[in-house]
This record gives structure tokens, C-alpha cells and sequence, in this order.
């Protein structure tokens, strides 16, 4: 059996009336890169704070490398680095002052923090900024101290809330390629939640789809994706979406029809493409849909949410 | 708790770092001991057998230890909006010991205040015991009773929503404590109904052990029931402040 860096088992957390995680069982396996993937409000927050042992669970329960997070609270805080949704940055310390003070929480000895300190302001590149105080850092740099600090304590298992929320794309890539160096190059265990599926496509070993507080399903990406179909049309327009499934469904070729009414939006899986898009057209647009996009592609990760949880993901 | 000296180092470094902090300390130092020392000194002139400066001095050293704590608990409530605390609260160190460095912090800042006030008082002619042991354990009950105090604005800190449902807790208690105590009168022209108030306020007796260790001025109470009622306060609001600190922490 493999090492599971994070464990799940029936995890329930209410706040009040509201359920915000319902009998979550996830399994991430040690050493990879695991992404939740979900809307605003799913509970991914909520999970990394039960994991991260800031929120006791209502009931079930979680393990990180075998320890409880509860019952073994501090063993767990021992070995993780996390970086949390909202930046939480003492405005007034430099970089380097945010470093040094996160590594004397953890006891480390002042040469060890000199020495992350000098490797990690290299990875996150922020060697001229370092010394000036946080204040004065853009959103991006900020998101990298952040990483940074969270890699201090050299954690087995890294946890990362959004970590490219509020990025332009050329920082959002570059904390990419950190998070997969970590993984690659250390074999780090992370722990990652986002509502970009480009991100969970381009990170992923393990996606995980949360919804309302429940886990949907799991795999490896390219294998969720593959469970579609091979090829998607996707119909963007207005007209009478059942409609448009019930016809679409009886042209030759197409395996399924799935509609996102709210989102004006239609896939329609079919064994070839690019063979099949001018019946499907043709039928669609003689009953009265006014189309007005369509796109022929492979299935993407968008399109398995959409299929799991009956809305398309949207940011 | 080494984790209580690490968040202590960096609130001291953060209070250094603001200028305006550490003026405005110093300014409302000053200004509290000169305007009561120049305003009332001459319409009273001695006050229990002691000049009236060094009479107040005591009382005005407690009440800006009151607004340290007052700072303090603030600091925790702003550090807890905007989540800084979860850095805190993911790493292996007790919850207890984000508390005490605060507590710690706002102490050291009270005990500079104070010895800023004493000078200044000196200056004004405020008579100062010739005994540097008693000075040392005047501190040290201030010490004691600024980490009380400052557990009482930690606790509430732990459970507000916002920077007015703070303020305006904290207000309910503040003014109490300032008016119902021995800071501005001597304990025994008091009626004996406001003294049984007054003997409630822990401010009482740092304020009494205080007058006897650093000015010579003879005790009201016993020294060390004085001592003993301030480390009780600071034991139980400490507890106190714990308690309130890990239910804001349920979810
Ligand atoms: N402290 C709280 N008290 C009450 N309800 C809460 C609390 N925290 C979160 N919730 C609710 O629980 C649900 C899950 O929230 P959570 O923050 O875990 O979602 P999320 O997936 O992280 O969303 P986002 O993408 O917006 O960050 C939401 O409906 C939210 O309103
Ligand atoms: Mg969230």
C-alpha cells in the first residue's frame, strides 16, 4: 500500500444549519500533487482548515502522514507548510523579518533559517525586495513570500489555498513551476485548491471535484477526461435546451448531451468530431436553437465538473 | 514557553519600528503626569501625609498600563480580522503562549511608560522612597497586574466581531475601574459602600502597594495581600482570556 499524505474518512463539518463539508473521503497519496477543484462556497477552505488542524471537525475525521488532526494535533503542525486564501502578511516586517520570525515559531536554528532564507528568496525570486518591508510588495510578490514562508520549515506536506488567486499570468505560471519543482525535485506531498481548471490540469497528479460540500469524484485527470468521450462539441446560444438533447441525442454517433441552461451552454460528446459536426448542427439549429458559437475539442477538466455536478464551473 | 518569547520579540520589534508609537507613547506619558502634577498640585497640596505628586503618580501609572492593555487586545483582535493569527495557530506552539506574548508585550511597554512617568514626576517633585528594591517590586506588581488586564482585553479581543463591538465592550469596564478605585482619592475618606466597590478593582491594590514600595507612603492593605490579589487577577484573567480564545477557535 502506498503512504497516503492526506486521509479523509466521513468528514462532516456544519456551521450551524449549513452543511459545509458532508462525508468527505479523500485520499491523497504521498508525493503527489493533489488539486480540490471547485466553485466558490464548495468547502475547499473549510477542508484545508480541518487539515491544517485550525478547525475541529464536526464529526469523522482526518489524517496527515498517518497522524490524527485532532488527536495529534501538534505532530501535524510539525510536518506541514501551508499557505492560506487570503494573504495574512504582518504589513510592517520586511520579507526577510517574515522568513526569520516563521522559522523561530518552529524552532529552527538561526543557521538553518539563514540558509532557507538565501534558497528560498532564489526560488521565489525575490531577492531585491527581501529586505524592504511587506507593505511595499505587489499582490504577487506577497503570494511568493507566502510560498516562501510556507516552505521555511522544509514541510513534508504543502497545503496551498488558491495559491494563484488574484495573480496575473505570468505570476500564476511561476508559482506553477515552483509547485511542480517542489514535487518533481523533493518529492513534497501537496495539497492544493483552486476554481481554475487550467490550474488542475496544468498541476495535477489527482484531481479531486468538490461541490457543496461533497467530493464527486477523483482520478487522475487524463483519465476523468477520458471517461467523457474523445471528442466534445460545445454549443453556446439560447432556444429550448431540452429540446436541443432530446434531438442531438438521436443523431448518429453521439454518446451523450449535457446542458447548462443558466450558462447557455451545451456538450455534446460524439466518437468523432469533426465527422459528426454537421449533423449535429444541422439538427440542432432546424429545431430553433440560435447558436451562436461552437467549438469542437477534446473534453477538459470544465467539462467533467459540468458533468459531475450538472453546472459548468465558473470564476 | 519559548514560543511566548519568539511572538514577544516580534511585537517589541514591530513597536519599535513605529515611530508614531513610541512618540505618542512617550507624549501621553508626559502629558498625563505634567497636566495632573501642574493642574491639581495647586489646589491640593498634600494628600494623606504625601505631597500630591506622588500621591497620583501610582494611579497614573495603572491607568496607562489599563490603555497598553486596552492597545494590546487590539492588536490581537486586528491580527485575528485579518488572519494573521492562523499563521500562529497551523504552527506547533500552544495557544496559551500567542496570548502570554502578547500579554508580555503589553507589559514591557507599561514598565517603560512607568519609568518614563517617574522621572518625569521626579522632575515635578514627586518624593520617591530611597529604596531600588522597592522600586523593583512596585514594577514587578505592575508588571503583574498590566498581564491581567491585558488578559481581560484579550479575552474580549477573542470573541469580538469588529473594532467598535471591541471598543465599546472594553468601555464598559474601563471606566469603572478608573473612577471606582483609590487612584484619585484615598481609600479611607471613601463611604464604606464605595469601598467595598472599590476593594472588588484590582487596580486598588497595585495602586496601594505601589504608593508604600515606591514612595514610602505607609500601606492601606498588607503588601502582600496586595501581591497575592494581583497574581490571583492575572492567573484567573489569563484563564479567562484562554477560554474565550479556543471557543472563537470551534468554527
Ligand atoms: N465561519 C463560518 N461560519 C459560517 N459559515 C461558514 C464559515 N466559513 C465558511 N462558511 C460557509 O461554508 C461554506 C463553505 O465555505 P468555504 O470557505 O469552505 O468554501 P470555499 O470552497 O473555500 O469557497 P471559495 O472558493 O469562495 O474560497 C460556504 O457556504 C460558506 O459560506
Ligand atoms: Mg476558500
Amino acid at each position: 500500500m502506498t503512504e497516503l499524505a492526506v486521509e479523509t474518512i466521513g468528514l462532516v463539518k456544519r456551521y450551524g444549519m449549513l452543511t459545509a463539508l458532508d462525508q468527505v473521503h479523500l485520499q491523497a497519496p504521498a508525493g503527489q500533487i493533489y488539486a480540490l477543484l471547485g466553485p466558490n462556497g464548495a468547502g475547499k477552505t473549510t477542508l484545508l482548515s480541518i487539515l491544517t488542524t485550525l478547525l475541529p471537525p464536526t464529526s469523522g475525521s482526518a489524517r496527515i502522514l498517518g497522524y490524527d488532526v485532532v488527536r495529534d494535533a501538534s505532530e501535524v503542525r510539525r510536518r506541514i507548510g501551508v499557505t492560506f486564501q487570503e494573504m495574512v502578511l504582518d504589513p510592517l516586517l520586511t520579507g526577510r523579518e517574515t522568513l526569520d520570525f516563521h522559522g523561530r515559531l518552529y524552532r529552527l536554528p538561526a543557521s538553518v533559517r539563514r540558509q532557507r532564507i538565501a534558497e528560498l528568496v532564489e526560488l521565489v525570486q525575490l531577492t531585491d525586495a527581501i529586505d524592504r518591508p511587506v507593505k511595499s510588495y505587489s499582490g504577487g510578490m506577497k503570494r511568493r513570500l507566502e510560498l516562501a514562508r510556507g516552505l521555511m520549515t522544509d514541510p513534508q506536506v504543502l497545503v496551498l489555498d488558491e495559491p494563484t488567486q488574484g495573480l496575473d499570468p505570468q505570476n500564476r505560471v511561476n508559482i506553477w513551476s515552483y509547485v511542480r519543482d517542489l514535487n518533481r525535485r523533493r518529492g513534497m506531498s501537496i495539497l492544493l485548491t483552486t476554481h481554475a481548471m487550467d490550474e488542475a490540469e496544468a498541476l495535477a497528479d489527482l484531481v479531486g471535484i468538490i461541490d457543496h460540500g461533497r467530493l464527486i469524484v477523483t482520478g487522475r485527470p487524463s483519465d476523468l477526461i477520458a471517461s467523457l468521450g474523445s471528442d466534445v462539441i460545445r454549443v453556446r446560444g439560447s432556444g429550448d435546451f431540452q429540446h436541443l438533447a432530446t434531438v442531438a441525442g438521436t443523431v448518429d454517433g453521439v454518446s451523450r448531451v449535457e446542458t447548462d441552461p443558466a450558462g447557455g451552454l451545451a456538450l455534446i460528446y460524439t466518437d468523432n468530431g469533426s465527422r459528426r459536426l454537421p449533423a449535429v448542427l444541422n439538427t440542432i439549429s432546424n429545431n430553433g436553437f440560435a447558436i451562436e458559437d461552437v467549438t469542437l475539442a477534446r473534453p477538459s477538466l470544465g467539462d467533467v465538473f459540468l458533468h459531475y455536478t450538472g453546472t459548468a464551473l465558473r470564476d | 514557553m519559548y514560543a511566548t518569547y519568539v511572538i514577544w520579540t516580534r511585537h517589541m520589534r514591530k513597536f519599535v519600528q513605529q515611530t508614531e508609537e513610541l512618540v505618542g507613547l512617550a507624549l501621553q506619558s508626559v502629558l498625563w503626569v505634567v497636566l495632573f502634577g501642574v493642574g491639581m498640585r495647586g489646589m491640593i497640596s498634600d494628600v494623606g501625609g504625601s505631597d500630591y505628586m506622588s500621591f497620583i503618580l501610582p494611579g497614573i501609572i495603572a491607568l496607562s498600563a489599563l490603555g497598553g492593555a486596552v492597545g494590546g487586545g487590539m492588536v490581537l483582535l486586528d491580527e485575528r480580522l485579518r488572519g494573521i493569527v492562523k499563521e500562529y495557530l497551523a504552527a506547533p506552539i500552544p495557544r496559551l503562549s500567542i496570548l502570554l506574548g502578547s500579554a508580555a508585550s503589553t507589559a514591557t511597554k507599561a514598565l517603560l511608560q512607568a519609568t518614563l512617568m517617574l522621572i518625569v514626576g521626579l522632575l515635578m517633585g514627586a518624593r520617591l522612597a530611597i529604596n531600588p528594591f522597592g522600586w523593583i517590586g512596585a514594577l514587578i506588581l505592575l508588571a503583574i497586574f498590566a498581564i491581567g488586564f491585558s488578559g481581560l482585553a484579550l479575552g474580549v479581543a477573542a470573541v469580538s466581531r469588529s473594532i467598535a463591538g471591541y471598543h465599546g465592550m472594553i468601555f464598559l469596564f474601563n471606566l469603572p475601574l478608573l473612577f471606582a478605585s483609590n487612584a484619585l482619592y484615598p481609600l479611607e475618606v471613601l463611604p464604606g459602600w464605595m469601598r467595598a466597590i472599590v476593594l472588588i478593582n484590582p487596580a486598588t491594590y497595585l495602586i496601594d502597594a505601589v504608593r508604600a514600595l515606591a514612595f514610602g507612603v505607609d500601606a492601606t492593605l498588607p503588601l502582600w495581600a496586595s501581591g497575592l490579589v494581583l497574581a490571583i487577577f492575572a492567573a484567573a484573567s489569563m484563564a479567562f482570556a484562554l477560554a474565550l480564545f479556543r471557543r472563537s477557535l470551534r468554527g
